[in-house]
C-alpha cells in the first residue's frame, strides 16, 4: 500500500464520519439557537446568538427531574433483576448437571424467536389482574424472571471457566449456591458488567413498555414523557431538542466510559 | 461425588433455573395459550370473551385482499423491509470495510461511526421528525436545489417511491433512513469478522493477479455470509417488531394515509385503541406463522449462499 492511497482513506473515514454525526451536531447547534431563528432561518447551520436558557426551559416545561427519578428507579430496579436472574438462571444451565438440562435450553433458545406480539395482549391482561397497571413495576417484573438472550451470553462466559475450581470449592464444603455467589460471579464481573449496560440502555430507552402500562403522567420514565411534548411542542424545536440532548447525553457518556463491554457484547452476539 | 450430594446437585439445578421457569410459565406459555385461544373470540377487555369461531381469520384473508388494514400494513412493512433491510447490509459492511483499513485512528473512527447507533430511538425519532420537516427540515434545505418539488417525508401519502414519481420519498423512506443512520450493531460484527479473515488467502489470491473487487467477492463475501444470513433473519425480525420510531414519527397513528402504519403499529392500534384484543389476537398468530415461514425459509436457502468454515449446516 503506498502513501498516497493511505491519504484518501483517511479523507474518506474523516468525510463519512462528518456525515454519520452531522444529525447530532445539528441536535446540538438547534439546542442552543434562538427560538425565531428557527422558524425564520430554518436552514442556517450556526446558532445567531448562544442561548443556553433553552435547556432551562426544556427543565421547566418538561417534568424532566420527576421522569429523570423515574427513570432511574426503572433503570436501577431492571438492572439488578436482570443480573440476579439471569446470572443465576445460566449458572444452573452451565455448571450443574440435571435431567431435562438440555431440553429446557432447547426451550430457552426457542423463546428468543417468538415475536412479542404474540404474548403482549395476555401478558396485559395479566399484569392488569394482578394490580401492576400503572405501576412501574409491571415493567420491571419481567426482568427478575430472566431473559433468554443474557442468560445464553453468561452460560457462554459461565463455561469457560475450568470446572476445578467449583471442584475445589465443593471439597471446601461450599454450598452450590457459596460456589455460585463467591467463585463464579466474582471471576464474571466483564460478562456480567456487559449484561448489566446492555439491560441499562434497554430500561432507558424503553418506550413500549411504559405505553402499555403506564398512564398516570407522574410516573412516566423519560424515553416515554419526551414524547409526550413532541405534539404538543411542535413548533419548539429548540426545547425539543434540548431535552432530547439531556436525554442522550447519559447513554453517550456511557458508551464513552464502558466502551469495552459494550463492544464486547455486541461482536458475541455475532459469534455463535 | 456422593450419591446424596449427586441427588442434591439435581435438585439444586432447577432450583437455579426456578426464576426463569416462572418466567416460561407467565410470560410465554399461558399468554402463548391464552392469544391462541382469544384468537377465536370477541373480546373488549371489559366484558369476558365470546366464541365467534374463525371470523378473524376470515376478515384479515379478506383485508390481504383488499389491501386494507392488516393487508396495508403488512405491505408496508413487507416494503420496510425490502429497502432497509438490503440498504443496510449494504452499508454495515461498507463502513466495516473502511474501519478494517490499516490507517490511523481506527479505534477513533469506529466510535464515530457507533455514536449515533447510541443514542435513543426516542430522541433519534424526535430528532429525523425534524430533520425530515418537508418544510424546515435540513434535509430538504439540501434538497432543494435538486427538487422542483421536494419530498413529504414523514408527511407524504404515497405507498412507496414509484416509476412516475421516483425519488419521491415517503415515510417509508424517512424510517429507513433513520435505520441506517443507526446501523452501528451490525458494523461491529462484520468488523470482528473482517479481523478473522486469515490474512494469508488474500496474499495468496494476490499472488494470483487478482484485484480487490475479485478479492471481496471471492474472500470477503463468503466469509462473511454466516454474518449476512444472520442479519438478514435479525432483520426481518426488526422489521416486523419496529414500533417506537413509527409511533413517534406518526404520533401514534400511522397516518397520513396510513403510509407509516407497519404491522407492530396495526396490531397495537387494534388492541389498544380499538380494544378488539380477539382480532388482534388473529393477526399476532398470523405474523407468527408468517416469521416462523420465513425463517424457515431463509435456513433452508442459506445452504446454498451460507458459507460455514470447515462445518456443514
Amino acid at each position: 500500500m503506498n502513501k498516497h492511497s493511505g491519504k484518501w482513506k483517511l479523507l474518506t473515514l474523516l468525510c463519512v464520519s462528518g456525515l454519520f454525526l452531522l444529525p447530532l451536531f445539528l441536535m446540538l447547534l438547534a439546542s442552543v439557537k434562538p427560538a425565531e431563528q428557527l422558524t425564520s432561518d430554518p436552514y442556517s447551520l450556526l446558532p445567531e446568538s448562544l442561548r443556553l436558557q433553552n435547556y432551562q426551559e426544556a427543565l421547566q416545561s418538561i417534568a424532566y427531574v420527576k421522569y429523570l427519578a423515574n427513570s432511574i428507579v426503572l433503570c436501577v430496579c431492571s438492572v439488578m433483576g436482570t443480573v440476579i436472574s439471569c446470572s443465576m438462571v445460566a449458572y444452573g444451565f452451565a455448571r450443574i448437571e440435571w435431567r431435562g438440562r438440555k431440553v429446557m435450553f432447547a426451550i430457552l433458545i426457542g423463546t428468543m424467536l417468538l415475536p412479542w406480539h404474540v404474548t403482549m395482549i395476555p401478558r396485559f391482561v395479566l399484569f392488569s389482574e394482578l394490580g401492576l397497571y400503572n405501576h412501574l413495576a409491571a415493567i420491571i417484573l419481567p426482568t427478575f424472571l430472566g431473559d433468554a438472550f443474557y442468560i445464553f451470553l453468561l452460560r457462554q462466559f459461565f463455561l469457560s471457566i475450568p470446572e476445578e475450581i467449583s471442584e475445589a470449592a465443593r471439597l471446601d464444603g461450599l454450598s452450590e449456591f457459596g460456589i455460585y455467589w463467591r467463585i463464579i460471579l466474582p471471576l464474571s464481573k466483564p460478562a456480567l458488567v456487559t449484561v448489566a449496560m446492555f439491560q441499562l440502555v434497554a430500561s432507558w430507552n424503553d418506550f413500549s413498555g411504559p405505553l402499555l402500562y403506564l398512564s398516570d403522567h407522574a410516573k412516566f420514565p423519560l424515553a416515554y414523557g419526551l414524547e409526550q411534548f413532541v405534539s404538543s411542542y411542535a413548533d419548539q424545536t429548540h426545547l425539543l431538542m434540548a431535552a432530547s440532548v439531556m436525554f442522550t447525553l447519559p447513554m453517550v457518556i456511557l458508551f464513552f466510559v464502558a466502551q469495552k463491554s459494550f463492544t464486547r457484547g455486541i461482536t458475541m452476539t455475532g459469534s455463535k | 461425588m456422593s450419591a446424596r450430594s449427586k441427588r442434591m446437585h439435581r435438585w439444586s439445578g432447577w432450583l437455579f433455573v426456578s426464576p426463569w421457569l416462572l418466567g416460561l410459565a407467565l410470560l410465554f406459555v399461558y399468554p402463548f395459550v391464552a392469544s391462541l385461544i382469544w384468537s377465536f373470540t370477541e373480546y373488549d377487555l371489559l366484558t369476558s370473551p365470546r366464541f365467534v369461531g374463525i371470523d378473524h381469520y376470515e376478515r384479515i384473508v379478506r383485508e390481504i385482499i383488499q389491501g386494507k388494514g392488516f393487508g396495508k400494513a403488512l405491505w408496508n412493512t413487507f416494503y420496510y423491509a425490502a429497502v432497509s433491510i438490503p440498504l443496510s447490509i449494504m452499508l454495515a459492511i461498507g463502513l466495516a470495510v473502511m474501519l478494517n483499513w490499516k490507517v490511523r485512528g481506527q479505534a477513533f473512527f469506529r466510535t464515530l461511526f457507533y455514536l449515533p447507533s447510541m443514542v435513543p430511538m426516542v430522541a433519534s425519532s424526535i430528532l429525523w421528525l425534524w430533520l425530515l420537516d418537508p418544510r424546515d427540515g435540513m434535509v430538504n434545505g439540501l434538497l432543494g436545489f435538486v427538487y422542483e418539488t421536494p419530498p413529504l417525508w414523514f408527511q407524504g401519502i404515497q405507498e412507496g417511491m414509484s416509476f412516475s414519481s421516483p425519488l419521491q420519498f415517503g415515510s417509508k423512506d424517512g424510517l429507513t433512513l433513520m435505520s441506517l443512520w443507526g446501523v452501528g450493531n451490525f458494523m461491529l460484527i462484520y468488523l470482528a469478522a473482517l479481523g478473522d479473515v486469515d490474512a494469508s488467502l488474500y496474499q495468496a489470491a494476490e499472488l494470483d493477479g487478482a484485484g480487490w473487487l475479485r478479492k471481496f467477492r471471492y474472500i470477503t463475501l463468503p466469509m462473511l455470509s454466516p454474518i449476512i444470513f444472520f442479519n438478514l433473519i435479525l432483520g426481518i425480525i426488526q422489521s416486523v417488531q419496529a414500533f417506537t420510531q413509527v409511533y413517534i414519527v406518526s404520533e401514534g397513528t400511522g397516518q397520513p394515509a396510513e403510509a407509516s402504519l407497519l404491522i407492530s403499529l396495526q396490531l397495537f392500534l387494534t388492541a389498544f385503541r380499538d380494544l378488539e384484543m380477539g382480532y388482534a389476537s388473529a393477526i399476532a398468530w398470523v405474523l407468527f406463522v408468517v416469521l416462523a415461514l420465513a425463517t424457515w425459509g431463509l435456513f433452508r436457502s442459506s445452504r446454498n449462499w451460507v458459507h460455514y468454515r470447515g462445518v456443514r449446516m
